[in-house]
């Protein structure tokens, strides 16, 4: 049981790496709020494994369900803010957003 | 979710489903019954806190304590302010009807944060209240409502993630998510999962390292959604689930210790930070940003000494907080509506055309930089207290000095916006009209009562936490 945990938490970190790292590098507005979604994936997948784990399924379950929808709000919001985003700026380039300064 | 107190969170959420159908016809509907449906959530708590018979009883007769009773207070009294001032400055575009809407839905999520008694319901609450904020923020045309609200997206969002990955690390270890049977053992993944939670809250609620997304969101906002999301929105996101993991970890013992210790570190860095980032300061309402979160850093330092003093002290700032902070970002609204701008190199001389904006202003930042007897005093003297008595002696110290820097800089402000001659092209600019002033002035007269009659605002939540 222990091999599983420990890959199961290392996996984890290395997607939640990968999210952070595409949401490090790019300029793209969508690669950064699809780095966000891989971040949450990671989120996810903890929660699965810890569920597993403690033998509590159902409530594991109940959780990530919950979770899931949390994050499509979320993530609709981002992309109603990325298309207002354009048809202010013309650009959906992440150095743009650079006004307020100090 | 504390059953009994439901209805504060339900009745908002039913007024936002309303007020799209019945302002369709009549626009002026929606102003009211927003205004209405707040107006009697505020009485009615104040009936339950100030009645006679709940007090002497030390509000036995209820399952919670005073922290949620004066949070919800405190919600529902920024929150009327906020929206009585929208509805009569005009300066919320109503015409697509949507910002009574929003704020009523981020009312009832707070509501429902403040009444959570386990981390996943704080949880879901919090991102409820994320998205009413990111469409509050970016709800004006233009660009810097944009950036704000992308910045405070992009920046927060990993945060959730954090605290779901404390969440299940919660699970792992002891299979519930509740805060007082949380506290009944405790284990390594314990930590590690508090200390997850507790890095994801401080992100929420713009704590030094992570403070970037604060003035950008603040600054880019229409006036009166920054009055509201610096008055409680982001207090409510962020400190108020420190504040609270504070009270459990106080149960733990010397192991967990180490996680309140980083975090009042975090406290004083960020005190000083942004206390000397707001010194340099062109734009008020970026000044204002930064202000608050120099005084984030001293709630958190507060709550972190995990002394009853420092956790009661932390609670007060909170509310006065609220109370002070209002106060200013409404009245650099009215400044904003009769000037034009809010970079303060263009203003001088306003104190003969603004009176009661100069005078509400002068008496919330004298309370901001703790001058007695005005409630920010009592406050900010209950954190050194309790800073000095749990041996953080040299934090005691900074903090005491960083209040005066707090004074330094509103001076500067009140300098440049209110005294001095008046400049030739503000010779035109107008007093608010009364009802504007109104929550200004209110919100000072709460300032100098609960400074004034302060042993019983102590002894009220002394008795109760």
């Amino acid at each position: 049981m222990t091999s599983t945990f420990s890959m199961d938490w290392l996996f984890a970190a290395i997607i939640f790496f990968i999210g952070a790292y595409c949401m490090a590098v790019s300029r793209n507005l969508i690669k950064q709020l699809i780095g966000l979604e891989i971040i949450s994936k990671a989120a996810l997948i903890a929660l699965i494994s810890a569920g597993a784990l403690s033998g509590n399924t159902n409530l594991a379950q109940a959780l990530i369900i919950t979770v899931i929808l949390v994050e499509a709000v979320i993530v609709a919001t981002g992309l109603a803010l990325l298309v207002k985003a354009y048809k202010v700026n013309g650009a959906i380039d992440i150095k743009k957003l650079n006004n307020m300064r100090g | 979710m504390t059953t009994e107190l439901l209805s504060y969170s339900l009745i908002p959420l039913l007024s936002a489903l309303a007020i799209p159908f019945l302002g369709r016809k009549n626009r002026k509907i929606t102003e009211i019954l927003a205004n209405v449906t707040l107006l009697a959530g505020l009485a009615n708590l104040a009936y339950m806190i100030f009645h006679p018979m709940n007090r002497n009883s030390g509000y036995a007769v209820f399952s919670f304590d005073g922290l949620t009773m004066s949070m919800l207070f405190t919600i529902y009294l920024v929150a009327i302010c906020c929206v009585f001032f929208a509805s009569v400055s005009g300066m919320v575009k109503s015409e697509k009807n949507s910002f009574y809407p929003l704020v009523m839905i981020s009312v009832s999520a707070m509501s429902s944060m403040v009444l959570a008694k386990d981390f996943f319901t704080l949880y879901i609450f919090m991102e409820a209240l994320a998205v009413t904020s990111f469409a509050l923020i970016a709800s004006e045309e233009g660009t810097l409502g944009i950036e704000g609200a992308i910045k405070y997206l992009l920046l927060t969002f990993p945060a959730s993630a954090l605290i779901i990955i404390g969440i299940s690390l919660m699970l792992l270890a002891g299979g519930s998510l509740r805060f007082d049977i949380m506290s009944q053992s405790f284990s390594t993944a314990h930590f590690a999962a508090l200390a997850f939670i507790t890095l994801g809250f401080a992100i929420k609620a713009g704590l030094f390292p992570f403070h970037f997304w604060t003035p950008d969101a603040y600054q880019g906002a229409p006036a009166a959604v920054s009055a509201y999301l610096a008055g409680v929105v982001t207090k409510i996101s962020g400190m108020y689930a420190l504040v609270k993991i504070c009270m459990a970890v106080r149960l733990f013992g010397e192991n967990a210790h180490a996680i309140s210790s980083s975090l009042l570190l975090a406290g004083v860095i960020t005190l000083v930070f942004a206390s000397i980032a707001a010194l340099t300061q062109k734009d008020m309402k970026r000044m204002l940003a930064f202000s608050s979160i120099s005084q984030m850093g001293y709630i958190a330092a507060g709550a972190a000494t995990l002394n009853p003093i420092g956790i009661l002290g932390a609670i007060l700032h909170i509310f006065n907080h609220a109370t002070f902070k209002t106060v200013l970002f409404l009245n650099s609204a009215s400044i904003e509506k009769s000037v034009g701008t809010t970079d303060m190199r263009k203003m001088g001389g306003l104190e003969k055309n603004m009176p009661f904006t100069s005078w509400t202003s002068i008496i919330a930042l004298f309370s901001t930089a703790g001058v007695p007897p005005l409630s920010g005093f009592w406050s900010k003297l209950l954190i050194i207290i309790s800073l000095w008595i749990t041996g953080f002696k040299f934090a005691a110290v900074v903090a005491l000095i960083f209040s005066i820097v707090t004074l330094a800089y509103f001076m500067t402000m009140q300098k440049k916006v209110f005294f001095g001659k008046p400049k030739e092209e503000l010779k035109e600019a107008k007093e608010a009209s009364p009802s504007m002033l109104a929550p200004a002035v209110l919100m000072s007269l709460i300032i100098v009562f609960s400074g004034i009659f302060f042993p019983y605002v102590f002894d009220f939540l002394e008795k109760t936490l």
